[in-house]
């Protein structure tokens, strides 16, 4: 084993622990209550988790798309929407602030915000 | 191009479009779109096999059909990104690296292609929080290049077995 090998399996190893360890603190949960809905850089809605009731509803994106909200017992997520990728869908519930629900192709943001309902 | 090679690269090319079709059928069921990167198996074994210009090709022909396949041309900056940094990389690499150690070649290249992709992401999208994915990828990049480099190296002991000498002195 070379001084090389050595030196790559080293970093290699450092950059895994370190990513997992960035990774546990990154997506450690939330104790704010408060969301918030975000379209194109603008808050359009404010959910108290704690006190909303069970709902869902569909967000109209100005070209035309639209994502479905879910909110049950506390939780947030996205169940359904048109865009290509899904990925909002895939990313579940929301659960940590640095990790929001995104969806590109719609411009739409989920995520917590601070309490009082964190209106601007 | 020797007729030889021409055919082995053909065919190396083909082996890894098939792999890369195969892993487009596999559902994702994470909620980060990552992937093994199954075709890297045949990139990171063309790196130690070929000259840098043969293997160039190789993975500019893969993406190029591959596109074509899957349909999704809205990806071929991504993945022209990835494969371009993590070729670069780990021909530069591979001097540093000897050939029983192809694995650690193939975890550097999938970092390196993982921090491509999220770079375009970052610049195509305007949206820095996308970073916040980037620890996660780098772990995932790890064992994925992990994984393919090890089929890699299983692949390069049976196909040139004078190689086995080196691995079994280690």
């Amino acid at each position: 084993m070379t001084k090389g090998v050595k030196l790559c399996i080293a970093a290699v190893a450092a950059l895994f622990v370190g990513s997992v360890i960035a990774c546990v603190i990154l997506f450690k949960p939330s104790a704010s209550r408060y969301i918030e809905i975000v379209q194109d850089g603008k808050v359009i809605q404010t959910v108290d988790l704690a006190n909303a009731d069970d709902q869902t509803f569909r967000i109209e994106a100005p070209d035309g798309g639209w994502n479905e909200v879910v909110i049950e017992s506390g939780t947030v997520r996205i169940s359904d929407a048109d865009c290509p990728d899904h990925t909002c869908i895939k990313t579940g519930v929301l659960r940590s602030e640095s990790v929001p629900i995104v969806c590109l192709p719609h411009k739409l943001v989920i995520r917590y915000c601070d309490g009082n309902g964190g209106e601007q | 191009m020797r007729t030889r090679r021409l055919t082995e690269l053909a065919l190396l090319t083909a082996a890894a479009l098939i792999v890369f079709i195969i892993e487009l059928r596999i559902p994702n069921i994470l909620p980060i779109p990552v992937k093994l990167g199954l075709a890297n198996i045949f990139t990171v074994y063309a790196v130690y096999r070929y000259p840098a210009k043969d293997v160039s090709l190789l993975v500019f022909t893969r993406i190029a059909l591959g596109t074509l396949f899957s349909g999704n041309f809205s990806a071929i900056i991504y993945s022209m990104a990835g494969a371009v940094l993590c070729l670069v990389g780990m021909l530069l690499i591979k001097r540093v690296i000897p050939i029983n150690y192809l694995w650690l070649c193939s975890i550097i290249g999938a970092l390196l292609h993982n921090t491509a992709q999220i770079a375009v992401a970052v610049l195509l999208t305007g949206t820095p929080a996308v970073l916040v994915y980037y620890p996660v990828l780098i772990a995932a990049g790890c064992i994925a290049g992990l994984f393919t480099g090890l089929c890699a190296q299983y692949m390069l002991n049976r196909l040139m077995p004078h190689n086995k000498d080196q691995e079994v002195q280690k």
